[in-house]
């Protein structure tokens, strides 16, 4: 039984380089806007994603510091960067170590569910701690603009066909 | 016959649609952003003498009751001789950045004829404004404490002199006939120090009550006098023997004396003689009911 492979289209390396694109460009309203609103007391906090972080390791959870830093920043920094390096690398003609290549899109598509982490925060945080005049938590537009770029990630990687990378040495193109 | 001139082939750059995506998500991400920013107010400092309990991202401004700016940051001045407070405004209170603003921080207070700012008891303190009518501005020094209220517009202020302030504070009332018709504004210690110099002011329906030659008197605290016919304690209000008040009365005379201008200056006594309380001449008034009341100030701390 013979079974032919979904033919290898050009246009997926454009999709993936869009997708990826759009979100890194999510990505600055979802550092640089407020995710969420904590209301107490006499206290009214509006943190954005690296002012919470910071605000948990001052309160001695260093732990639950370094997880939301690593799922919610580092991770998808290094995620798109790393998206960024195969899809510059895809353009060339001739590509070495495909197989480490390979390797680097696997572990890619493993972490990327692992980003969601605040989106789940604050929408457990807002639907839980609803308690009127004595606390409440909102959200604020980061987050959204943060799922956003979450979801732009993993379709960028999604759209990305790995085997772009175990191509032919194409010819080099020839002038008229 | 002529060749037919060479084709010139261009290969023109299409971009692919799918770009249309990161292009929306320019459109959008920079709208959430100017959103954000656009909806922040100007940043003003305020410097203190003292800043206590005026935390950053905690202390908010309050104005007419409402909450109109954060405190972002609190200083310590270089020279250790106060603080600087830094203060985001929200939008809609950006004309509170105005020349001649007043800034002071409400502690709560039990006293006077009232408690104030208890809420700050439980939330810390925070700061309250009163608007300035100059050019826009950024930089401020804060009162050190609550300022008087405001002069309303209506009703006639006086001066009492009088040997000693006698508890007499801010928000102590002024009685007609143990009746409130005013209030005590403002004391100060004459510039001769030789006397107390109280600023009152009395409603606008009242103002005809007092006369050139009305006599003010001490209605503070309360006195107990014991003697052979008996004991007598006095005392016009519960207001008054926490707050100090003062009582005035106008002579009956015949025609009566004219009314005392705004800003007059009367003698405080700190008894009133038998004889001024049978005083009692017939002053026509505005009823209170027909005027209307004088503008409040709402907070007056």
């Amino acid at each position: 039984m013979k079974r032919r492979l979904p033919r290898l289209r050009s246009e997926n390396l454009a999709n993936a380089s869009a997708l990826a694109a759009a979100a890194a460009v999510m990505l600055v309203p979802a550092n640089l806007l407020p995710v969420l609103t904590t209301r107490q007391p006499g206290q009214n906090r509006t943190d954005t994603i690296f002012s919470g972080t910071v605000q948990l390791w001052r309160s001695g959870l260093g732990a639950i510091a370094i997880i939301v830093f690593t799922a919610s920043i580092l991770i998808p920094m290094l995620k798109l960067l790393g998206l960024a390096w195969l899809i510059l690398v895809a353009r060339r003609r001739r590509i070495r170590n495909a197989r480490r290549l390979t390797q680097l899109y696997a572990a890619l598509d493993f972490i990327g569910r692992w980003s969601m982490l605040d989106v789940f925060l604050v929408a457990f945080l807002s639907g839980l701690v609803q308690f009127g005049a004595l606390s409440s938590v909102e959200p604020r537009p980061g987050i959204v603009a943060f799922a956003v770029a979450v979801v732009f990630t993993v379709l960028a990687t999604q759209a990305f066909d790995p085997r772009v990378l175990w191509r032919e040495p194409q010819p080099p193109a020839t002038s008229p | 016959m002529n060749a037919p001139a060479t084709p010139k082939v261009t290969r023109g750059f299409r971009l692919p649609l799918v770009w249309i995506v990161p292009l929306i998500a320019v459109a959008v991400g920079g709208w959430m952003i100017f959103r954000e920013f656009h909806d922040r107010g100007p940043e003003i400092t305020i410097h203190f003498a003292d800043g206590s309990g005026v935390e950053a991202d905690k202390t908010v401004l309050e104005h007419k009751g409402v909450s109109v700016g954060i405190v972002t940051a609190v200083e310590l001045n270089p020279d250790l001789n106060g603080v600087t407070v830094r203060l985001r405004l929200n939008k809609s209170a950006a004309s509170l950045a105005a020349g001649g603003a007043q800034f002071w921080i409400v502690h709560p207070e039990i006293g006077l004829s009232g408690v104030h700012g208890l809420d700050t008891l439980l939330t810390g303190a925070r700061l309250n404004v009163r608007p300035g009518k100059g050019p826009p501005a950024t930089e401020f020094t804060g009162l050190e404490r609550t300022p008087p209220p405001e002069v309303p517009k209506k009703g006639r202020t006086f001066i009492l002199q009088s040997e000693k302030l006698a508890s007499l504070t801010t928000g102590a009332p002024v009685f007609y006939r143990e009746m409130k018709v005013g209030e005590v504004e403002t004391s100060r210690l004459a510039d001769d120090a030789t006397l107390v110099l109280v600023r009152i002011h009395i409603e606008s329906a009242y103002v005809d009550l007092v006369r050139t030659n009305t006599r003010f008197w001490n209605a503070g605290g309360f006195s107990f006098k014991i003697g052979l016919l008996g004991a007598e304690l006095k005392n016009t209000s519960l207001e008054s023997l926490v707050a100090g008040g003062v009582a005035f009365a106008t002579p009956d005379t015949n025609p009566l004396a004219a009314p005392a201008e705004d800003g007059a200056v009367f003698t405080l006594t700190t008894e009133a003689d038998k004889d001024w309380l049978k005083w009692s001449p017939k002053i026509p008034i505005k009823s209170p009911e027909t005027v209307s009341r004088p503008e409040k100030v709402t907070d007056k701390l």
